[in-house]
């Protein structure tokens, strides 16, 4: 049983749901659904073209059709909309809400009235101008966000490292970030074996003071590990012929759906151009 | 004196300058042979394992390899240190050390491509080592999904596919089950009889026997205390006692209590 009045346990709990829900996540992509049977390079080409236009989208409507089109592609893909929901959502505040609430107000976006308040008795105004480019930004952020996650949650992690590295991306970024991936689990396994082993011994009703030095300790422990074995990751890399250039397998190959959907998001791209600008 | 790939004279080695881990070592491994190193923990198999591989250089005394010494400068020369990773490979202890890419399949063909194989040839290797290998399913799976004996096996198959010569293995059944070990020894049994050269280090003495043509035992003072044929080494029980590879095993026999020396290996307990 879980005790959530303790910071290490609960730190330590949450670390490794992140894992399983990671893995989890995992499991989408490998669904046999529309997105996830398309050749990786052409998907995030196409995901990274829709965030462009988003970008430039000045229409709200036209973000709202792109929304609708995220989520029938999540469906068409086997994704559980309540998990893609949750999953996009949770960026939302982070990335728009926060900046957006400035911006509806007369302060930073002067105009129109739309709704006039008091609080803690400065008079402000909400602007017609500031809700709608508060709303467009939101849609935009909202929009990116959840095709950016909808493009994670169909491609396998290292398919998507596979074609930064294909599209060059300077290989010691892409090699950094897939060892991270590697060796967080081991790492988040290793402290949750110690803590185990730790409570194993002094019981989980432990004095914060002796906690702190547990953790201090823990941490002290796994940077010793890290540091050992990254030694030995470079020996067996080097044993193995590396030397200091890493390169990647392109094994994808392109079949006719593929370009049929390249084809639909030239229109899709080509409409909603002309919406915007035309 | 023919044939050798091997040849150490007076190795001695140290970590950090002040933690001896050789002390004087003398071998001469000849090609095709199968070699095994034994000992307790801590007494050097691993660092010597790695100094065959040219991962880390002796303090004092020399290393042959085909006839020529080899130094850590000689590993900044491309040519030199790419024939001498396409001759020699080595299988690690533990394999999350190895298994360092997000994928099996990106694990296994990280060596040739780093070798600079043609791709062609990689995909026609790799075909080749997951069916020898049965790991076709564990392909796009990540190294931290995989049971040990899985993992263990992915190490082999990064090794082989690179096509070595001498083949190293440190402790490659260790943590394994009676099955999978059998299938690991059967395969470099294989290998072994295809020409190459098999140096691997163990605790295992079920293995000994039939693994070695020679065997080295290791004492606590990390050198060689003895080497030889294994039927005349597993039958040292002195000598295998004074260096913790078997212990004195006591057991009831209906009201009789039996003690006898005891190494994990049937046909040497009495």
């Amino acid at each position: 049983m879980i005790n959530y009045h303790n910071f290490i346990e609960r730190s330590i709990t949450g670390a490794l749901s992140f894992l399983k829900e990671s893995v989890f996540a995992d499991q989408y992509a490998a669904k046999k659904g529309f997105l996830q049977s398309l050749d990786p390079r052409i998907k995030t080409i196409t995901f990274m073209v829709f965030i462009v236009l988003i970008i430039f989208t000045k229409d709200i409507r036209v973000l709202f059709f792109m929304y609708a089109l995220c989520l029938l592609l999540g469906s068409i893909s086997k994704i559980n909309l309540w998990f893609f929901l949750r999953r996009s959502w949770i960026f939302i505040p982070l990335f728009s809400i926060f900046i957006a609430i400035p911006a509806l107000f007369n302060i930073v976006t002067p105009g129109e009235t739309l709704v006039a308040l008091k609080i803690f008795g400065i008079k402000l105004t909400i602007t017609r101008q500031g809700f709608f480019g508060a709303s467009l930004f939101v849609a935009r952020v909202v929009t990116s966000v959840s095709f950016a996650v909808l493009l994670t949650l169909t491609t396998k992690h290292f398919e998507l490292l596979k074609v930064l590295r294909i599209f060059k991306i300077p290989q010691i970024f892409v090699m950094t970030l897939g060892m991270c991936y590697r060796y967080i689990f081991l790492f988040v396994e290793i402290v949750s074996s110690t803590y185990l082993a730790v409570k194993s011994r002094v019981g989980s009703r432990i004095h914060y003071r002796t906690g702190q030095h547990l953790a201090a300790w823990n941490i002290a422990a796994l940077w010793q590990r890290s540091y050992r074995l990254n030694e030995d990751v470079y020996n067996a890399m080097l044993s193995r012929g590396y030397r200091g250039e890493s390169f990647a397998l392109n094994d994808f190959r392109t079949k006719t759906k593929d370009w049929l959907w390249v084809c639909l998001v030239v229109i899709i791209s080509a409409g909603v151009s002309y919406f915007n600008y035309g | 004196m023919d044939n050798i790939i091997f040849e150490l004279s007076d190795v001695h080695f140290s970590y950090l300058g002040k933690f001896p881990a050789l002390c004087g070592v003398n071998m001469n491994i000849r090609q095709g042979e199968k070699i095994t190193l034994i000992g307790a923990n801590g007494c050097g198999k691993s660092t010597l394992l790695s100094i065959l591989d040219g991962l880390i250089f002796p303090d004092k005394g020399s290393v042959k390899f085909l006839g020529k010494e080899f130094k850590e400068t000689d590993f900044t020369d491309e040519n030199f240190s790419k024939n001498f990773r396409k001759k020699v490979g080595l299988v690690f202890q533990n394999p999350e050390v190895q298994l360092f890419c997000p994928t099996v399949k990106e694990d296994i063909v990280f060596g040739p491509l780093a070798l600079g194989t043609e791709i062609a040839e990689i995909q026609r290797r790799l075909e080749e080592i997951i069916d020898l290998l049965e790991i076709k399913d564990l392909l796009n799976r990540t190294p931290h999904q995989l049971s040990i004996g899985e993992k263990r096996k992915v190490t082999i198959a990064s090794t082989l596919i690179i096509h070595p010569d001498i083949l190293i293995l440190d402790e490659p059944t260790d943590g394994l089950d009676p099955l999978t070990t059998r299938h690991i020894i059967d395969l470099l049994l294989q290998l072994n009889e295809a020409g190459k050269t098999i140096i691997m280090a163990t605790h295992d003495l079920h293995i000994v026997q039939e693994m070695s043509d020679f065997v080295y035992v290791f004492s606590n003072n990390k050198t060689i205390i003895k080497f030889g044929r294994p039927d005349v080494i597993l039958k040292d029980m002195a000598l295998l006692l004074e260096n913790n590879l078997a212990h004195i095993h006591s057991h009831r026999h209906k009201d009789k209590v039996h003690t006898h020396p005891h190494l994990h290996s049937g046909h040497l307990t009495d």
